[in-house]
């Protein structure tokens, strides 16, 4: 460790002063400046296609499903919305490869329709169906941007209508279509499901085959992950119950954190921000709600509409019962909330730390020197800093989720062994009459 | 913001694939994987209670043996009194028999003695009286040789019956 400190510091001292050395007589203008918020969105965000190392460019191509206005479903792969142009720099001789979006045509039962991928919309980056405009409808729209920019100033050229998309330097009526297209967010959920699945299934196969030897390696550690989860969480908070609600929570658990650990990983099977995507926390907050809920016992419901409170608080104004009912929503809320605003902010900070080496690019090399080291140095702390956090958080939305649902289940069981008493006493008095008989 | 609006498409795609996961791991998985490390940890502390138990017999083996040991000895000991105590009682009572044997034998022999000595004392008795007998006859013979000595006698017989 002191080496590796010792070492960067080194670095941090050498690079610059090599730099200064040989550092070119021409400053080289910058082109166009660096959209910080545009690199994190796009890093953060979904898209159509998976990029694949090295390129901006070129993408696994995905399919697009989606279903248009007049409720056609459309399949087509996510290379046809986009199209890679070749500029030649006519000084340098330098070839610029761009990604540029392009309208894409289909032709279906003597209708044209027409996807595209909007940049300028309120739908950025998503695919919307559109439709041309009249030249009269063309030029209103025209006015409404002028005045939309005398408004909220900006780009003059790249005005934001509602309901319209800007194609080149015309604009176009946009239709949001049903979009279940495999997403690089969707593809890489389901690379996590087949993944989970393996794991999971490759440690029920062992069983099968080995019987009662314990798995060593890497089946061992799931294992172990099992057991930790299981005993340490789910045993300890639901009791008698926890084989019920195991599969469940060991479902939740393992695939939270296949998709955290997929999501730090750079290149292809990874790299999608999948927990730090509010769809994906959301839907399994709501499953948590719902497997709470729907399973809850009839002391749980009582404890929200009555619950055991001095009279004033619950019988003229409903005051325990709102702020009751109001619980139930915050509690898979704030788990929702917390698995997504901890993985985003981890890869939003890797992306900072990163970019930070292309702010400081413009101040000189000796300057980009220096933040190449630092950079580098603190996004490894903070990768590894995420390894943790994944794992972490994996745990807590599963034993967050333990709680909600023993909270729900307790009163129940206490409930089941007063009928349990009820019925032994009722029997007990049966008994001696039927003697008598 | 387009990041915290959460993109329908996803959560169609999440919901479903969370579903399949979720169906596939609870029927094939989860509860083989549970059931089977439950039953290991089972065996694996009976296993423990066993070893224990084992080597709790193994530590007084030893004191068992000793135990059995004296055991048998003091067993061994009593036996060995006990046949010594039977030899001299064997012995004493067979003595004993002895003595009661051979005081019958004498006694029957005293018995036979007695009745020979009797015996004989009465054929000398018988001897006698028949020499004495003969004696007499020879005597009376000579002496009542004349008739004289014979009258004499009848006289003295017929006097002696008188005088009865």
């Amino acid at each position: 460790m002191k080496r590796l400190i010792s070492l960067l510091t080194l670095l941090a001292v050498l690079i610059p002063s090599v730099a200064f050395a040989a550092e070119a007589p021409e400053e080289q203008e910058q082109k166009e400046s660096l959209d910080v918020k545009e690199v994190i969105f796009h890093h953060l965000g979904d898209g159509y296609g998976w990029e694949v190392p090295f390129s901006h460019v070129y993408r696994i191509p995905l399919p697009v499903i989606v279903k248009a206005e007049d409720g056609k479903w459309f399949c087509f792969s996510s290379a046809k919305l986009t199209e890679v142009t070749v500029t030649e720099d006519p000084a340098t001789k330098e070839k610029h490869e761009e990604l540029t979006p392009v309208i894409h045509e289909v032709e279906k039962d003597g209708k044209t329709y027409r996807f595209y991928l909007a940049h300028v919309s309120e739908h950025k980056n998503k695919v919307v169906e559109i439709f041309p405009l009249t030249a009269a409808e063309q030029a209103e729209v025209n006015a409404e941007a002028i005045r939309i920019h005398s408004e909220k100033g900006g780009d003059a050229h790249h005005v934001v209508v509602p309901g319209f998309v800007l194609v080149g330097h015309e604009y176009y009526k946009e239709y949001r279509p049903f979009d279940i297209s495999i997403t690089k967010n969707v593809l890489a959920l389901i690379i996590a499901s087949i993944l989970v699945t393996l794991m999971v299934m490759s440690v029920a196969r062992y069983y099968a085959r080995k019987g009662m030897r314990a798995p060593r390696k890497g089946m061992g550690f799931i294992e172990m992950l099992i057991d930790f989860i299981y005993t340490g969480v789910i045993k300890s908070s639901l009791g008698a119950k926890a084989d019920k609600f195991a599969p469940y929570l060991l479902t939740c658990f393992f695939f939270i954190l296949t998709m955290n650990l997929l999501g730090l990983i750079v290149i292809f099977p990874g790299g999608a921000n999948l927990t730090g995507n509010i769809a994906i926390t959301l839907v399994l907050a709501v499953l948590t709600f719902i497997v709470t809920n729907v399973l809850g016992s009839k002391h749980y419901w009582k404890d929200i509409f009555w619950p055991d409170v001095p009279m004033f608080l619950k019988c003229p104004l409903p005051i325990m019962q709102v702020i009751e009912i109001f619980g139930l929503f915050t509690k898979p809320a704030a788990l929702c909330v917390r698995l997504f605003a901890n993985m985003m902010g981890g890869h939003m900070i890797v992306i900072t730390l990163i970019l930070l080496i292309f702010i400081f690019a413009a101040f000189g090399t000796a300057a980009l020197g220096t933040s190449v080291v630092v950079s580098v140095a603190f996004t490894i702390f903070m990768l590894l800093l995420d390894v943790l956090v994944s794992f972490i958080q994996a745990y807590v939305f599963t034993l967050l989720s333990a709680l909600f649902i023993s909270a729900a289940q307790e009163g129940g069981h206490h409930e089941e062994t007063h009928e349990e008493e009820a019925k032994n006493d009722a029997s007990a008095e049966v008994a001696p009459t039927a003697e008598v008989k | 913001m387009e990041l915290f609006t959460p993109d329908l498409g996803l959560v169609f795609w999440m919901f479903i694939a969370f579903a399949i996961l979720f169906i596939v791991l609870a029927k094939w998985g989860w509860p083989v994987i549970l059931k089977n490390m439950n039953e290991r940890a089972e065996t694996i502390d009976k296993g423990v209670e066993y070893a224990q138990q084992a080597k709790h017999q193994l530590d007084h083996a030893r004191e068992e043996a000793q135990k059995y040991m004296e055991e048998a000895q003091a067993k061994q000991a009593e036996m060995l009194r006990d046949a010594a105590k039977m030899k001299t009682q064997i012995i004493e009572e067979a003595k004993a028999q002895a003595g009661v044997e051979a005081q019958k034998v004498m006694d029957a022999a005293k018995v036979s003695i007695e009745q020979s000595r009797k015996e004989a004392e009465l054929q000398f008795k018988n001897e006698v009286s028949k020499f004495s007998i003969e004696i007499a006859e020879k005597m009376l013979r000579s002496q009542m040789k004349n008739d004289e000595a014979q009258v004499k006698l009848v006289d003295k017989l017929l006097d002696e019956i008188e005088n009865n």
